[in-house]
């Protein structure tokens, strides 16, 4: 009886092996052909000063970086078989995109897309699904998704125009821009941004700043029902006027009373002036909560 | 002995043979003294002599004949006075009829877990409930429409006594202590379903019942369906949030319609939602 029991133990664990194995064999190779689908190109152009370059792709990331000159390079990863990269240049403009084929969906429709442009180049870059990134570049830049991560990092004198559904946008040392940025639900994170016009716009999103409000510069920040925080430095120079219809308004350091048409209402609204008022700030909600501290 | 002494022993007189004596010979003999004595009494035990005699002399009669039974019967009927049962017609046997027993209770514990088991079972798979969108009749205004059509414009006084439209340019916000007594009118009711003031109403109408999405949304998302169905989702939920927003400040607005600042809130929102067509037309193109 006991001989028995173990033989049956023994049969059975070698079909648990048999089965294991076999397994692993099956992802092995569905890995394998999965990494074999993926495919890499690299395309390059020269391009002469103030080039446009404009990416579109349904699904994937795109990360922009300075490079030569005079030569733009773009390597594409695409995920699958089921997706091709349309590329096609006309004088100083350059245009890649993604084209999804049949049977395409959001993974096997992924193409990954990697630039090395001109840093002065104008820059449209385009993805639902991001993560869209540019940085260290002194060219005008459009970024736009549905629910991409916006990261724009170190430029400088240039348009930055962004535009997301849900996707949060971050800018980091963004130094004299005129910066344009909407999102419906996305929040909007911004350190060390200073330009001439400085305008965000989020409904649902929340908008936080670090910052001086510097360049004499015309800041901006509407919500709809997102907070807006900002926090500056003791020696900020700017005139402050915030309202909010629903929310509740607050600056947690003394401003000097400004004369001013609008009426003020304590805890909706506050007007006042801190430093030589080089700049003008505007932060506006409907019915999110609004905050001006102090570093 | 009294009479009521007489009437009290009188049973026993009567029960017992005429040639018996009395168990008590003193109480016989003051029984039978008192009875000479007494008129009523003497007519009382003569009475109750000749009936106990007559009944010990009494011959059994003979029973009447049936005919006579049913004769009765059928007269009392004729009377209405008794009826005869009506016959319960005769069920099918299905299975052999046993005995009868008396109704136990005990069987009322399985049947009754057997209707909660199927009441349980009905109430979890009832169908999910649909919800009803209400037609509200605020204006769905197209999103290339930013201003408000709701709004009505500012009245102004003329020294003439006629009222004269103010133009937006001259639109001067409320007094503070009327835009507060509103907001604070808004902000300090308590939030109650049962109560008409919702601490938030603006908040209220844009989180109550979803009204039915607008023409242009529905096409917008019938686009959107057709060309990225993947996405439609993501758009679909963008659009609600947008438009719940536009009611929200729609609502304000209707209240407070001298805010300056709260039209150009709503004046934002439908450029949200422009924002949310041009970012789908974009991609889907």
């Amino acid at each position: 009886m006991a001989s028995l029991l173990k033989a049956n133990l023994r049969q059975a664990d070698r079909q648990t092996a048999v089965v294991t194995l076999v397994l692993a064999t099956c992802l092995a190779s569905a890995a394998f052909a999965e990494t074999k689908a993926e495919t890499r190109k690299e395309y390059r152009f020269t391009v002469g000063r103030n080039a446009i370059i404009s990416v579109d792709t349904q699904f994937g990331a795109i990360s922009v970086k300075p490079g030569s000159a005079d030569e733009v390079v773009v390597v594409a990863t695409l995920k699958s078989n089921n997706v091709e990269v349309d590329q096609e240049q006309t004088g100083n403009r350059v245009e890649i995109a993604s084209h999804l084929l049949e049977g395409a969906d959001q993974q096997a429709g992924r193409v990954d897309y990697e630039l090395l442009i001109p840093p002065d180049a104008t820059l449209n870059l385009h993805s639902s699904s991001g993560p869209l990134l540019a940085e260290h570049l002194q060219g005008d830049l459009t970024l736009e998704g549905a629910d991409a991560v916006v990261n724009i990092r170190n430029v400088q004198n240039c348009h930055v125009h962004v535009r997301t559904m849900g996707g949060p946008i971050t800018l980091t040392d963004v130094a004299n821009g005129h910066i344009e940025v909407a999102s419906i639900s996305g929040d909007v994170r911004m350190k060390s941004v200073t330009g001439t016009l400085v305008q965000v716009v989020s409904g649902r999103g929340k908008i936080f700043y670090d910052g001086d409000f510097g360049s004499g510069g015309d800041y901006r920040f509407t919500t709809h029902t997102g907070d807006i925080e900002a926090i500056v430095p003791a020696d900020v120079s700017a005139d402050f006027r915030a309202h909010s219809v629903i929310g509740r308004v607050r600056h947690d350091f003394p401003l000097q009373p400004q004369h001013s048409r609008f009426p003020v209402e304590a805890g909706r609204s506050f007007l006042g002036t801190s430093g030589k008022a080089s700049s003008k700030v505007v932060l506006r909600s409907f019915s999110g909560k609004i905050r001006l501290k102090q570093r | 002995m009294t009479c009521s002494e007489v009437e009290r022993v009188l049973p026993e007189f009567l029960d017992r043979a005429p040639d018996d004596s009395f168990p008590d010979a003193v109480h016989q003999a003051e029984f039978e003294t008192h009875v000479k004595s007494c008129l009523a009494c003497a007519d009382l035990v003569a009475d109750l002599k000749l009936i106990s005699s007559a009944a010990r002399q009494m011959v059994e009669s003979e029973e009447p004949a049936p005919r006579v039974w049913v004769r009765i019967a059928a007269e009392l009927r004729a009377e209405g006075i008794i009826r005869d049962p009506v016959p319960t017609p005769a069920r099918p046997a299905l299975v052999p009829t046993a005995p009868r027993r008396r109704w136990s209770a005990v069987w009322l514990a399985p049947v009754a877990a057997a209707l909660l088991a199927a009441g349980a079972y009905v109430v979890s798979h009832k169908p999910a409930a649909q919800v009803v969108t209400q037609q509200v009749s605020p204006v769905q205004v197209s999103p290339v429409q930013v201003a408000p059509v709701q709004v009505a414009p500012l009245q102004e006084a003329t020294p003439g006594g006629a009222a004269s439209p103010v133009t937006g340019a001259n639109v001067v916000t409320p007094a503070p202590e009327t835009a507060h007594a509103q907001r604070s009118e808004a902000r300090n009711s308590s939030v109650r379903p049962n109560q008409t003031k919702p601490a938030n109403p603006e908040v209220a109408a844009a989180h109550a019942v979803a009204p039915s999405p607008s023409v242009e949304d529905q096409q917008f998302l019938s686009v959107v369906s057709t060309l990225a169905p993947s996405v439609r989702a993501t758009y679909e939920s963008q659009l609600q949030a947008v438009n719940a927003d536009i009611r929200e400040t729609q609502a304000y607005v209707n209240r407070n319609p001298r805010d300056a600042d709260a039209r150009q809130h709503l004046m934002d929102a439908y450029q949200e939602k422009a924002l949310l067509y041009q970012i789908a037309m974009d991609r889907i193109q």
